[in-house]
């Protein structure tokens, strides 16, 4: 059997309210992977997350990392650091007092703990503020330092808890891009909370997405992004519409046919995680994967009707929001629809009037039939 | 500084005026007065007359000096059970749900509302020979004597360290309450077992309200003389009550001033330590 940096066995957290936080979560994460939870606030990612640290013990299941149970292990003696939310360094000591605090820890000696934080300060690209006091360095700094003293322990695994939260934007993306590129140079397995679903995307290799203590779905950014198994992921990661409908075949090819509000029926592809083979559906599509066309236009572009779902649309609103021009259109008689298009030239954006009768299309692949 | 903020400052220093104007005639004039009596010979009556003598200052320094002693070790003996019982009190406290924690610092103020000699008698009551723990000791058959718990130091201490316990739990209160159990999370996390942590996070982060408990603690202690004179008898008496003989009726004023002074250069040393200690604190 390999093993895992961390896996999670059935785990149960439930606190003394009788709240449960984490409802038996199983998960296995590779070395050297980038792995991230991601989920809406009290979903139990951040439970989850100190859980593996030993910050709460579970109420059932197992926690292994590197194929060791943890169970009676306490935080002080798990091959694991974390990095904070608020970043938690100590304020009556200094930087390098803060780096070195986890190698004193160890019983690693003075010369060579100075060195390694020396080390680790430069890793993160913030030398030379060994002397200072948490309180003297800006946000970005501080989760430096944090990131710092984490990573100057040479952990396994290496928690990060919502650390670009407090972060301003800016910030927040050039952080993602260092972060990620730093995880790449180290080979240390992260585990990375965030609720920000974009952050997750970006920078996971992996990524689960939790909802009320379960996890919905484990897969890449592009699975979880294209193939969401649930209307919960769908919603909850990027833009999607939704369309009622009912579903009344199974093809075997992947594909099933669903009958519309008003009576159309089209084909979509099945999620995997189908459950049911008939009945009430939601298709799931993502704005950027529907086209339009005004009726004119229709005759001259080459869709293959039998690859494509072809419907009647109302435009409705239109919004210019700069790279996009995000359209509502109306199909069917109460199912709105959203439709971005690239403005890939100025002209673009102000090719359809308002209440014009317009055809919108995908790819079948593009829709995804989901359990309501 | 713009006009308004120098001009908010100029009144704000005539705000200070009655204070100051207070302290100067009741405090700083006073405290001249004892000053330069403390260097006066002992006349009729026991008040100060001339010439000056440095006299009382080697009596203090001589003859007193085991009292002086006793004070001093007393308040820092005090000082240090009141930190024992007192950090883990306030610390349980600090942790515990609102309600609880409402209830806890009620009782802990409570005995304030009993005057604080009536609780001091009451001791007596309880530490006697014929008292309710010899009573209880003795019934029991686990001493065949009374101890003699009356009229020791050890009754003093458990009579200073019942008074000023509050003074000590109340600001500790404060710290922890103030304190980011965070801290205690990235401690552990970085691989310090319990006590690494208590030592080289908590106990760091909430030294203001240990310092200031202590600071409160000592400071009454060593001047305390109702303690000492109900509790203490003889083997307990303390600066306080030397300094409280002076001035009675067959009392040497000189003698008690020099011991005032005395005294007080002793607090204000430990003040300035306490100062010292808090900025250091504060600058780290």
């Amino acid at each position: 059997m390999a093993t895992y940096d961390v896996e999670l066995v059935d785990i149960v957290k439930e606190f003394d309210s009788g709240l449960r936080a984490v409802d038996k979560v199983s998960v296995q994460v590779a070395d050297g992977e980038f792995f991230a939870l991601l989920g809406p606030s009290g979903c139990g990612k951040t439970t989850t997350l100190r859980l593996i640290a030993g910050f709460e013990q579970p109420s059932a299941g197992r926690v292994l990392i590197r194929g060791i149970a943890m169970e009676g292990i306490p935080a002080y003696h798990r091959p694991v650091n974390t990095v904070f939310q608020d970043y938690a360094l100590f304020p009556h000591l200094t930087v390098e007092q803060n780096i070195m605090f986890g190698l004193e820890m160890e019983g690693v000696n003075k010369k060579e703990a100075r060195a390694r934080a020396a080390e680790s300060l430069e890793m993160v690209r913030l030398p030379g503020v060994g002397e200072r006091k948490p309180r003297q360095l800006s946000g970005g700094q501080q989760q430096r330092v944090a990131l710092a003293r984490a990573l100057v322990k040479k952990p396994a695994v290496l928690l990060l808890d919502e650390p670009l939260g407090a972060l301003d934007l800016k910030l927040r993306k050039n952080m993602q891009y260092e972060l990620k590129a730093l995880q790449r140079d180290v080979g240390i397995t992260f585990i990375y909370v965030t609720h920000d679903q974009e952050e997750a995307i970006t920078m996971a290799d992996r990524i689960a997405v939790m909802n009320e203590g379960k996890m919905l779905q484990i897969g890449s950014p592009r699975q979880i992004y294209e193939r969401p198994e649930s209307v919960f992921v769908a919603d909850f990661i990027g833009e999607t519409n939704f369309i009622a409908g009912e579903l009344l075949e199974r093809g075997p090819d992947g594909f099933g046919r669903v009958k519309l509000a008003d009576g159309t029926v089209i084909r979509a592809q099945l999620s995997e995680a189908l459950s049911r083979s008939s009945g009430q559906v939601r298709l799931a599509i993502r704005p950027e994967r529907i086209g339009i066309a005004t009726i004119a236009e229709t005759g001259g572009e080459e869709i293959d009707p039998s690859e494509y779902t072809v419907l009647d649309a109302l435009l409705i609103d239109s919004q210019y929001i700069g790279t996009d021009t995000r359209y509502t259109l109306q199909i069917g008689e109460a199912t709105e629809l959203v439709v971005r298009v690239q403005n890939i030239s100025e002209l673009d954006s102000s090719g359809i009037a308002l209440g014009q009768a317009v055809t919108v299309y995908w790819h079948n692949s593009s829709a995804t039939v989901l359990d309501i | 500084m713009s006009d308004r903020l120098r001009r908010l400052q100029q009144n704000g220093s005539l705000l200070a005026l009655p204070t100051v104007a207070w302290l100067v005639i009741f405090f700083v004039l006073p405290l001249l007065i004892v000053l330069v009596v403390s260097f006066m010979t002992r006349g009729r009556g026991g008040v100060g007359q001339l010439p000056f003598t440095p006299e009382h200052y080697e009596r203090t320094f001589g003859v007193f000096f085991i009292i002086l002693q006793r004070s001093i070790g007393l308040a820092a003996l005090t000082t240090v059970v009141c930190l024992l019982v007192g950090y883990p009190l306030a610390f349980f406290i600090a942790t515990r749900r609102r309600l609880v924690q409402q209830i806890a610092l009620f009782l802990v103020i409570l005995p304030f509302w009993t005057n604080f000699l009536i609780r001091t008698y009451a001791w007596r009551i309880l530490l006697g020979e014929e008292g309710t723990i010899n009573g209880i000791l003795t019934g029991l058959g686990l001493v065949g004597e009374p101890l003699s718990l009356l009229n020791t130091q050890f009754a003093v201490l458990l009579g200073l360290v019942y008074g000023f316990l509050s003074f000590m739990v109340l600001p500790i209160f404060a710290s922890v309450e103030r304190f980011n159990f965070r801290y205690v999370d990235a401690a552990h996390d970085l691989g310090a077992n319990d006590v690494r942590t208590f030592l080289r996070v908590v106990l760091p982060l909430t030294l203001p309200g240990v310092l200031a408990g202590c600071a409160l603690v000592f400071i009454p202690s060593v001047g305390a003389f109702v303690t000492p004179d109900l509790l203490g008898g003889t083997k307990g008496l303390m600066i306080g009550n030397l300094i409280n003989k002076q001035f009675g009726g067959s009392g040497n004023m000189p003698l008690g001033s020099a011991l005032s002074i005395v005294m007080m250069a002793l607090v204000m040393i430990s003040l300035l330590v306490y100062v010292f200690a808090n900025r250091r604190d504060a600058r780290a």
